[in-house]
């Protein structure tokens, strides 16, 4: 089976095929990674932007460089700039309803809500959670795709950390008039 | 590891360290190391997280964002083909331009030592025949000379598109 590296160098040579074996192999991780970034607005535009970029900058790649990383950065890079509009705002603790809405059958689960924790933290925060715990990236690889030192990795983690802690601690009163 | 704060010490109010940091990262992460447990053990700010740091954990480890609609595939697959073909087309004249470099740089020396093997035949031949047959001979000799050239020189675009469909095939069993 060809390698993600192999794949790309045959995209930049223009064959369908390379591409849609690439695409097959990244679209559910990619688009995931999206819908948590954004919140769900405009993804799959997004998501065909970013092939649409890589198919242009096909011939550019590094082969030295993980073909995820490149892919991760380009959607990030894409997402921020997406339409002059910058990703949601961090929600307002205060302003958060952390808990999930009923079901069909009026029951509230006592679960937290990932996307809103997701969205209450800001955007430098957001993406570095997203691609570790989500998509189970190193340091030096979540590094590499937000362009900063792998010690703003961990601080942007250990902010994050804080924050959803507070978050959660908060809505433990709430989840319990839930139940 | 050192424990953040002393043992016994209020949770609210304990400060925190950047062990604590690092405990409760790798903890969210399901990757908590040797000693981490110890340390929440005694330190009150990492205890009392403990709870909400479990809330987290579970809240992200049940999420699933919605899978990409079916249509998105063939729309994005669409969509890359022009560029796919231009690439296709950039890819071509890139070999070709690269075949005809490689195969133009001994021409010099293919023509030289061809002038210089003509001139020794030439010179033979008007030992033995006049010279307007001699000529003649070179001549036909020459023509051959520039028929090949020209066949081997003509037959460059072929093998560079042979060579991409062997990679191609190399690539794709």
């Amino acid at each position: 089976m060809a390698s993600d590296e192999e794949l790309i160098a045959a995209v930049a040579a223009g064959e369908d095929e390379a591409l849609a074996v690439l695409y097959g192999r990244w679209e559910r991780p990619l688009h995931a990674f999206l819908t948590r970034y954004t919140g769900g607005r405009d993804v799959d535009d997004l998501v065909q932007e970013t092939w649409l970029r890589i198919v242009r900058a096909a011939g550019r790649f590094d082969p030295a460089r993980r073909f995820s990383t490149w892919l991760f950065q380009i959607a990030l890079n894409l997402a921020r700039d997406w339409r002059r509009r910058p990703p949601a705002e961090p929600v307002d603790p205060e302003d958060t309803h952390i808990m999930a809405a009923p079901d069909a059958s009026g029951r509230v689960d006592a679960g937290i809500d990932a996307a809103r924790l997701l969205a209450a933290l800001p955007e430098a925060q957001r993406a570095v959670v997203i691609l570790r715990h989500f998509h189970d990236l190193g340091e030096d690889d979540v590094a590499a795709i937000l362009d900063i030192p792998r010690g703003t990795v961990k601080s942007r983690l250990h902010h994050a950390m804080a924050r959803l802690v507070t978050l959660a601690t908060d809505a433990a009163p709430t989840r319990r008039r839930g139940l | 590891m050192t424990s953040g704060t002393p043992p016994g010490t209020s949770g609210a109010q304990a400060p925190m360290t950047p062990v604590c940091d690092d405990v409760r990262t790798r903890r969210l992460l399901g990757d908590p190391a040797v000693g981490d447990d110890a340390h929440v053990a005694t330190c009150g700010a990492c205890a009392s997280a403990t709870a909400a740091l479990g809330h987290v954990r579970a809240a992200f480890a049940a999420d699933r964002p919605p899978g990409p609609p079916p249509s998105l595939a063939p729309r994005v697959l669409a969509a890359a083909r022009p560029l796919l073909a231009a690439r296709r087309r950039h890819a071509a004249r890139r070999a070709l331009v690269a075949a005809v470099a490689v195969a133009l740089l001994p021409l010099p020396l293919i023509v030289f030592v061809d002038v210089w093997v003509l001139q020794m035949i030439y010179g033979a031949l008007t030992r033995f025949f006049p010279a307007t047959l001699s000529f003649y001979l070179v001549v036909n000799y020459a023509a051959v000379l520039a028929l090949l050239g020209a066949l081997t020189y003509g037959a460059i675009p072929l093998l560079a598109e042979r060579q991409a469909r062997g990679r191609y095939e190399a690539l794709h069993g």
